[in-house]
């Protein structure tokens, strides 16, 4: 690893080759959390923090970082009801919940990261210390079933009433290819006859 | 200083305090929306209101979610730009802009000059083609058609324009990783000779940019020149500059509001930084200002458009890429400043042909969350008001 020197001892995240933009902003960003675990992949500084820690790491960062670009949810998992499975070795199941914080004046920004256990989908809410985030954590909670504990108004965002499931979750059926075949199935699944590696090397099937 | 308007929101609260003293009141619960033509799609707002003032707003949303983050997992990068397109239908080709990028940067390649400054171009068009037309639907909103008769005219040269380099008029999906189509210069409708911008394009763009910088004389004596439109506007809701960065306002809502910041100049996703031009900027935050910035940002627009054409690179329009397109493990954020705000995508690969999560960070969907805060106390007839000057699409707030 070529990173520079942090004040934090890091650990770089191992699953991402690190990038060389001395001096790295995201050991910056995790010296001011706190945090040990960080990483400057493609211009984009990630800071890993513990689940209990979320909102502190937040009101730590909020004076610098005042604008709340988004809040997003990874789903990781080894098995995929669509798309495209991970490569590679098997990754350990979990839910990695992101937000994205950025300032409007100088362009820096960070991305914080925290992951819930499969089984407990609860984080505490960062509401109270960005407003923008309720929204968000709305659209994470209907479509990743994570529970924001505090959330000041916890109701369904996009989805109906009565609607079942989380519909971003790696388990969850496209149902409109359930019901019908993608015209260009070759796309979606081998055929049963076709030998070989049917799809590579034709990027057709719109 | 008080304005005409403060003046007429000084009477109607005096008479509104002498009604409720007169009569028991009680609050209502109206719903604007989801069917209401001032909605831009299918938003619906639940207002509670007292008399003529709201007290609350809750917009209610969903009506038009189309799973594109979900769509998105089981469609290749290559078909993913078709999808994109169709976020915000008003910047189509925008939309395609980062993210293309952030699969260009996890894949390692980076589009040619050319390719890059042809793209330039054609975003900077579709912000002079996104603002044009909310000059034109603003005034509408408030009563008045003539504008649109003005701007659309504009408007169809420029999306003429596009369409001759790109064969598409709405939704160009004209990028490729590693550049952008070949065969521009005819769309895919012609297999043609012409293996670049089609010819008499530069000439045209500097008709069109003269045409489009009248249109903005036009526009500025007939809709922020006009006695009623700016009754309806000025100090009306107004939002501070504080608030606008607390509830994440991103492009000319939040400059309108007095913060210089424009992504155009801190991020490298399109070589900006070749050309001259300024953020603009303005002090109040009101609907005035919010018209205001966008029209200003078509002459901005028109200037790098010059300048690009100008000085428009030679060589290829494609760098050599797989036939087969997969995008090797990692995560990847690039935002851009596209018409209405920040876009951005956070792409996650697991290495695959298909990513395995797209996070679309649209600007409609963040710049309508201020809403509540923006549209309480406010008269009803502005309510119509405020929400058109946010310049939002429905598309792009539900993805």
């Amino acid at each position: 690893m070529s990173e520079p020197e942090p004040p934090a001892t890091p650990v770089p995240d191992p699953e991402t080759p690190s990038a060389e933009t001395p001096p790295s902003r995201a050991a910056h960003w995790a010296a001011l959390v706190g945090s040990a675990e960080w990483a400057d992949v493609f211009r984009t500084s990630k800071v890993r923090v513990p689940r209990e820690r979320w909102v502190e790491a937040h009101r730590a960062l909020q004076p610098h970082l005042p604008f709340f670009a988004w809040l997003s949810v990874i789903d990781w998992s080894n098995e995929v009801a669509v798309g495209d499975p991970l490569e590679g070795d098997p990754v350990e199941e979990r839910c990695e919940v992101i937000s994205r914080l950025s300032d409007v004046s100088a362009g820096e920004a960070v991305i914080l990261s925290t992951d819930l256990p499969p089984d407990d989908l609860t984080i505490d809410s960062l509401a109270g210390v960005y407003t923008a985030a309720d929204w968000h954590e709305r659209e994470a909670a209907d479509m990743f079933g994570i529970t924001f504990v505090g959330h000041p108004n916890p109701v369904r965002i996009y989805l109906s009433e009565g609607f079942v499931g989380h519909p971003l979750r790696k388990s969850y059926p496209l149902l409109s290819r359930e019901v019908k075949p993608w015209p260009g199935a070759v796309e979606v699944t081998p055929l049963p006859a076709a030998e070989g590696a049917p799809g590579e090397g034709k990027e057709g099937g719109a | 200083m008080t304005t005409p308007a403060d003046r007429h929101l000084l009477a109607m609260h005096r008479s509104e305090a002498a009604v409720s003293v007169e009569l028991q009141t009680e609050d209502m619960v109206l719903n604007i929306g989801p069917q209401h033509p001032s909605t831009h799609g299918v938003l619906r707002l639940v207002a509670t209101v007292a008399g003529e003032r709201v007290r609350s707003v809750q917009p209610v949303m969903g009506y038009m979610h189309r799973g594109y983050e979900k769509l998105a997992e089981v469609r290749t990068y290559a078909q993913i730009t078709a999808l994109v397109n169709r976020i915000d239908w008003v910047s189509g080709f925008a939309n395609e802009i980062p993210f293309i990028v952030a699969a260009e940067r996890l894949m390692g390649v980076e589009a040619p000059e050319r390719a890059q400054h042809i793209r330039l171009i054609l975003t900077e068009m579709f912000r002079i083609s996104n603002h044009l037309i909310f000059l034109c639907s603003f005034p509408a909103e408030l009563g008045a058609p003539t504008p649109l008769m003005y701007a659309l005219r504009e408007r169809e040269r420029v999306l003429d324009l596009i369409e001759g380099v790109t064969g598409g008029r709405f939704h160009p999906n004209f990028n490729r990783i590693g550049g952008v189509k070949p065969a521009a210069g005819g769309g895919s409708t012609q297999r043609t000779r012409v293996q670049d911008l089609p010819k008499g394009f530069i000439e045209g763009t500097r008709r069109a940019m003269t045409a489009v910088r009248h249109v903005c004389d036009d526009l500025e004596n007939l809709v922020l020149g006009n006695e009623i439109v700016q009754q309806r506007t000025i100090g009306i809701g107004v939002l501070p500059a504080d608030k606008a960065v607390e509830y994440a306002m991103s492009g000319p809502n939040l400059r309108a509001s007095g913060v210089p910041f424009d992504l155009r100049k801190v991020e490298d996703y399109l070589p900006y930084d070749r050309f001259d031009f300024d953020v603009v900027t303005m002090p109040n935050g009101d609907n005035y200002d919010r018209c205001r910035v966008r029209l200003e940002e078509i002459r901005q627009s028109a200037r790098i458009i010059e300048q690009a054409v100008d000085s428009l690179p030679g060589g290829p329009l494609q760098t050599k890429v797989p036939r087969v397109i997969k995008v090797p493990k990692g995560e990847c954020y690039v935002r851009a400043e596209n018409p209405k705000g920040e876009m951005g995508y956070h792409i996650v690969s697991g290495g695959g042909r298909r990513p395995y999560r797209v996070k679309i960070r649209s600007a409609s969907f963040c710049n309508l969350q201020v809403l509540p805060w923006l549209l309480e106390g406010a008269l009803i007839p502005d309510v119509i008001a405020i929400l058109g000057s946010l310049d939002f699409v429905l598309g792009d707030v539900d993805r």
